[in-house]
Formats: structure tokens, sequence, C-alpha cells
């Protein structure tokens, strides 16, 4: 690796924008479903550990969207040097994308890690009770499956930007994966059915209950009465996984057009 | 050495050219002389290979430059917008670009000392919370720093006071390479005797004479026999003469005031 890897995850996560909105800003919903909303939870295990896996589920894809932002704000806002650096330093165009993917997931996982412990801190302060994952390498192997999607998807939002010469759009595009965080996060209110399946950000908070809780998610309306729609774990981890799979393939296919577009074409704006 | 053949750029879907029929070769240190506007900045963006060419070729070396990646210590520019790879402090950004150039960061300080930018502005400051002065000081510092083959310097005295400009000519003068160099200032002439010089207006470039050839040379608003350079401003024919009429070259200060003078001359 080269001192870009490290002082690239240094950068990010010094990143003002990654700290208040990914860490503090859902730190502080944490607080609120554990202190407000978690009064009306009945104080036995069961109920509490259902509790604290639908907020993780909940609580970590706002977490995890937010640093998708920041990731593909900070693309587009270099994607100028990128040019220049791939051609006459030996950060090769292959090497730059490894090295920007292995920092931006490790801050992905990074910030999963700190949602994790926090979670488990306020809950056990509030219910008294330590709740574990029922399956912590299925929750592991989530995460990175999460992270990865969630950095193509953020590389292809900026690179989209650089091909389609549409600098005006950036700020708008780079807020997409947290707009989608948000709608996933909406799943506990509303029962999106085969739309479940469709997002991948409902995916990723629908394993991340699942391997939490070790019960099958459901498409949605959580919080609402009625019956609910068992998801199948298989097809959701299946859609992630193609999801993810189509995105490093379109990103590479952008990357290489990427090369025909003039610096002075990549405004920033 | 960089090679440019029968070279047309145009920005985006206009169809007018900034650069037209540019033939060229940088085989030695050369200043690109012209005023602001006149396509020097993307005569250099072409020339690593940043910008999007239209018709003709660029030999860097004998690779074609549209092909040229990951060439470690061919080419170094002072472009901020290309060394903002990161939003990191200056110091950093050196560490960084020594790193990743081969270049050699306890000489990007001396430079920076020797231009008044001092450590405590490196270790606190990032890129864009520098004075322009600072700016194109730590740029070109950065350029220099990685001892590429070949160095492009844009306007690298722009906000420089005097004193500072004389200290950076003496680290190009010493400079184990090719540097291409662009300013609209002529006084830079009488400090580079030994270089190159090519003048470029409009998008075309013209040239090369040897830069001693124009400590005399005077700038005519006729078609001259004999000149030194013939080139076309505003659609006029202008001559750069050994002796005879017109203006010092080096009186003019900057190249911008070529246009002025060609007004003045279809008033007079």
């Amino acid at each position: 690796m080269t001192r870009y890897f490290t002082l690239s995850l240094k950068t990010a996560l010094t990143r003002p924008e990654l700290i208040f909105w990914a860490i503090i800003f859902v730190e502080f919903w944490i607080l609120m479903w554990a202190y407000v909303f978690g009064v009306y939870i009945p104080a036995h295990e069961e109920a509490v550990k259902d509790y604290v896996s639908t907020a993780y589920g909940g609580l970590t894809i706002l977490s995890l969207s937010a640093t998708a932002t920041t990731i593909a704000y900070a693309l587009i806002h270099s994607s100028k040097s990128i040019k220049f650096v791939t051609k006459y330093t030996r950060l090769s165009p292959s090497r730059f994308m490894v090295e920007n993917a292995v920092s931006s997931i490790t801050v992905l996982l990074i910030v999963s890690a700190i949602m994790f412990a926090s979670m488990i801190i306020v809950f056990w302060h509030r219910f008294g009770l330590l709740v574990l994952p029922h399956n912590p390498p299925g929750l592991f192997a989530a995460t990175l499956l999460s992270a990865v999607f969630l950095y193509a998807f953020s590389s292809f939002l900026s690179l989209l930007i650089v091909v389609l010469r549409a600098p005006r759009s950036a700020s708008f595009i780079a807020f997409v994966p947290l707009m989608l965080g948000f709608l996933a996060y909406a799943s506990l209110w509303i029962d999106f059915r085969i739309i479940a399946y469709i997002s991948p950000f409902n995916c990723i908070s629908s394993l991340f209950y699942h391997y939490y809780s070790g019960k099958q998610p459901v498409t949605g309306g959580i919080f609402m009465p009625g019956d609910k729609e068992l998801m199948d774990t298989m097809l959701t981890a299946s859609s992630l996984t193609t999801w993810t799979i189509t995105l490093l393939i379109l990103d590479i296919i952008l990357l290489r057009r990427m090369r025909g577009v003039g610096i002075e074409e990549i405004r920033i704006v | 050495m960089i090679e440019v053949v029968d070279l047309e750029v145009s920005y985006g879907r206009s169809r007018k050219p900034v650069l037209r029929n540019v033939n060229a070769v940088f085989d030695c240190k050369s200043l690109v002389l012209g005023p602001n506007g006149s396509g020097k900045t993307t005569l250099f963006r072409a020339l690593c290979g940043l910008t999007s060419i239209r018709r003709g070729r660029i030999l860097v070396d004998g690779l074609d430059v549209e092909r040229i990646y990951a060439k470690t210590g061919l080419i170094m520019v002072n472009f901020p917008e290309v060394l903002s790879l990161l939003p990191v402090k200056i110091h950093d950004l050196i560490s960084l670009y020594a790193d990743l150039a081969g270049g050699d960061e306890a000489f990007a300080y001396r430079v920076l000392a020797d231009l008044g930018v001092g450590e405590e502005i490196l270790r606190s400051r990032r890129l864009h919370e520098l004075s322009a002065g600072q700016l194109k000081a730590v740029c070109t510092a950065i350029a220099l720093s990685a001892h590429a083959k070949h160095v492009l310097l844009d306007e690298p005295f722009e906000q420089l006071d005097p004193a500072r400009k004389s200290r950076l000519i003496r680290y190009l003068a010493d400079y184990d390479g090719i540097i291409i160099l662009n300013t609209h200032e002529t006084w830079l002439v009488r400090s580079l005797e030994d270089w190159r010089a090519f003048f470029m207006f409009e998008g075309i470039l013209y040239g090369p004479v040897l830069v001693r050839e124009l400590l005399e040379a005077r700038f005519s608003l006729r078609e001259e026999a004999n000149p030194i350079m013939r080139m076309m401003v505003s659609g006029r024919a202008v001559s750069l003469v050994k002796d005879g009429g017109g203006r010092p070259l080096l009186s003019l200060e900057s190249l911008d005031r070529v246009y002025e003078l060609a007004l003045e001359g279809e008033r007079g």
C-alpha cells in the first residue's frame, strides 16, 4: 500500500460530515430508541432482543448510507487529480481502485463497529441486558458484503457524474445513498413487499436484523399492526450480491470511459 | 522529449478550437510566452494527457500520451487541481506526492523555505487555505521535488515578490531535466537566456527561438522583412524583429499588452 491508503483513511475518518451525519446524528437516534421509544418495550428478554435487533438493522443502514454519501463526495472532489496520479505516479488505475476500495471499506467497517459497540452499551444500560448477535460470523459477513456494495454504489455515482459531465448534479447525486438509506429505514412503518428484495438498502437492513436476532426478517411495516410477510434470507443475500457484482462491473466500464473526459470538463460545484 | 504533432483541442461540444495546428518539439528547457487566455494552460493540460484531443497526437518519450499509465517520473506539473488528491495538510501532501512520484521531501521543504512558506503554514493549512502566492509556491515546490524528466510549470512566478522570483529562477536554472514553463511576463527573458522560447497567441504556437535572441527584440505591428517570428494577433500580422521599429519586447512587461498595441495600431 502507498501513503495514499493511510492518508485517505485518516482523511475519511476525520471528515466532519462523516463524524456528524454517520456517527453523532445516529448516536442521537440510538439514545432515542433506548430511552424514549424504548419505554414501551416489555421488560422480558425476547422482546428486548427483537427490539435491539430491529434498532441495529434500521439505524446501522442510516449510518452506513451517510458514510457512503461522504465517500461519493470525496471521490467527486478528487476526480481531477485521479486522472493525473494514475498516469504519472506509481498509483496505477487498478492500484488506485484497490487502495481506494480498501480504505473506503475499512471506513465503513469502522463505522459499523462504532454503531455495534454503541448499541450494545446503550441498550445494556437501558434494559440491563447484554444483547449480543445471534450469529456473529453471519453478521460480520453481511456487514462486509454491505460495505463492498456501498463502496461500489458510491464510486458508481461519482464516476457517473464525471462520465455524464453533469457536475451540477453532484450535490444531489452524492446524497442518493442517504436518501435510499432513509427509505429502507421507512420499512419500519411501510410494507415494501417485493421492493424489499429489489432495494439493496432494504436487503442490508433485513440481513442485519436476521443475523442479529436469528429470526426471519419481514418485508416491512414492522411497527404496524397486521400480518407480515417473511423474507427469504437466501434470496435477500443473493439480491445484495447481484447488486454488488453489477455495480462493480459498471464501475470498471465507467472508469474506462472516464479516460476520455478532459479535466476542464470535471468541474466541481 | 515531448513531441506535439498537428494538435487541435476544443472543450466539450464546442466546435471552436482552443488550440490549432500546434506542432512543436520540447527537448530542452523552454518558455511558452503568451498573454492570459491564449491557450498556454490548455496546451500544458494536453501535453500531460489531461484534456481530450480532437486531432493530432502528443508523444512523451515516444509514448502516446493518451496511453500512458503509472509512468512514475515522466511528467510532473504544478496545477493545484491535480495536486488535490486528498484534502490533507500541506505537510502530508508533500509526503504523499514524494511517495507516489518518487520525490524528495527535503528538497520541497528547501524550495518552500526559500520562497518564504514556513513550517507552521505547511503543518496547519490545506491547499485551499493558502493565499494565491503560497499556493503557487507549494505546487511548484511539489512539482520540482518529484525530479521528473519533464516538469510543466504553469505561471510559477505569479504572485511572488521579486526576491522570491530570483530564488525560484536559481532552482529552475539548476534543474536537471526538461522544464517547460509558461508565463505572460517578459522580464523572465533576461534571466533564462539559454532556454528556448515559444510564443502563443489565440491558440497558435509560434517558434522556437533562442531566448537570448529576444533580449533586443521588438514587436512591430507590421509585416516586416526578415523577422525573428511572424504572428497573428487579433487578425493582424505582428512581427518580432531584431532591430528597427516597434516596441522592445522587454518594455511590455506583460504580453497582455500586445492586444493593446494591436488595438492602438488599428486606431492609428
